[in-house]
């Protein structure tokens, strides 16, 4: 059942990969398909706010969330559990987006940001739109290191699971974070 | 307000993007093809100037026979190299971007890498633009002879032109690229420094 449901969903090369091989390999495909979708839509926001953050035009956004997919779908297989599904696939969203920077600066940038003024547009939340543009003004200025920290901690992370893909100590990632805070607290008073 | 403070803007801006924007069917086509890759967009521009370049120094070579003099066949030589060499780093620039990621290393890792091949890729630019130099000067030397054979010593005010527009051209371009770069130089030595050894 479940099956026929995602073959519907899927294309014709998705059709023709799986026509290539058994029913055995079929059926463990298809629900490879089905966890990568699954863990995918989990951490559907964090990759837009990624790429949101390390991109300047909707353009290159795409590009970077199209890229993520593209390198954890390759990458799954590769996947070897010694930490969590949801700590790998952060670290990969980072990393490709550090890649993609390479591409993008050697295009020239073609539309302002665009996306996040008319979703919040919608949302009709001035205190939100506002803050918004204070929290990505602060992280644009920040280094690729303590930006990739922060982005982290902003989401929930532990200083631990920051730790683990970043690839500094714990001790670390604890002075950093607080020099930071330190800097962003004096920036934003000067900015209000 | 601080950074604690601005964690609800980022959690909010969490809730309000879950809007299934990523269909089964999009992540399906997403991880199949590369439909909307920027590298293509670069490639054809850097893949068009070094066709041409390669195209300039095969003219340079087949016209050959034309430089009667040791120093015309010399800077002939040079014009040759010189417009392999920048289309090798073209086609080099090019290959490292479509290089394999290794997406599995850690954040920092990986910036180091990116830190490292951005430091080199600046490097490249230099000796681009010191290349750049030496084509102007050896195109200008080949050029009389290259179209019709003229003796160049009569023809001053082509010197003076050709001359003045090349080097004030490259002056500019040369300025405009360092005075770009410095600051994004500094801070990728900065980060490297910040980096784990």
């Amino acid at each position: 059942m479940h099956k026929n449901i995602l073959l519907k969903n899927c294309d014709f090369f998705y059709i023709m990969e799986t026509n290539k091989i058994s029913d055995n390999q079929k059926l463990k495909l298809v629900d490879k398909k089905e966890r990568f979708i699954a863990a995918i839509k989990e951490n559907e926001c964090f990759i837009y706010k990624i790429a949101s953050v390390y991109t300047n035009n909707i353009e290159d956004k795409n590009d970077v969330v199209q890229e993520i997919l593209y390198q954890l779908w390759k990458s799954f297989d590769s996947f070897n559990q010694k930490s969590s599904l949801n700590t790998w696939m952060y670290r990969v969203a980072l990393n490709v987006a550090v890649y993609q920077l390479k591409v993008f600066k050697k295009t020239i940038p073609t539309l302002p940001l665009v996306d996040h003024a008319s979703h919040h547009a919608e949302t009709n939340n001035n205190d939100q739109e506002d803050n918004w543009k204070i929290l990505r003004q602060q992280i644009d200025a920040l280094n690729l290191l303590d930006k990739g920290i922060v982005l982290l901690y902003l989401e929930d992370k532990s200083y631990e699971e920051i730790a683990t893909i970043v690839g500094i100590t714990k001790t670390n990632v604890a002075t950093k974070l607080s020099r930071i805070k330190e800097k962003l607290k004096t920036q934003i008073h000067k900015n209000l | 307000m601080e950074l604690d403070d601005l964690k609800n803007t980022w959690q909010n801006e969490t809730n309000a993007g879950s809007q299934n924007n990523l269909t089964t069917l999009i992540i399906d086509k997403m991880t199949k093809e590369k439909y909307y890759s920027k590298i293509k967009k670069i490639a054809y521009p850097e893949i068009i100037g070094s066709s041409i370049c390669v195209i300039a120094a095969g003219f340079v070579a087949l016209s050959f026979n034309r430089f009667d003099t040791i120093v015309l066949q010399s800077v002939a030589v040079v014009a040759i190299i010189v417009l392999l060499a920048i289309s090798v780093f073209s086609i080099l620039s090019l290959q490292r971007l479509n290089m394999k990621k290794d997406i599995n290393k850690t954040y920092a890792e990986t910036l180091k890498t990116f830190a490292t091949q951005k430091l080199a890729f600046y490097k490249l630019q230099k000796i681009n633009i010191i290349l750049c130099y030496l084509l102007m000067v050896t195109i200008i030397i080949l050029l009389p002879k290259l179209f019709g054979d003229k003796n160049i010593t009569q023809y001053k005010y082509f010197w003076l032109f050709a001359s003045g527009t090349g080097y004030s051209f490259l002056l500019f371009y040369s300025k405009f690229v360092s005075k770009f770069y410095k600051k994004t130089l500094q801070q990728t030595e900065d980060l490297l420094l910040e980096l784990p050894q």
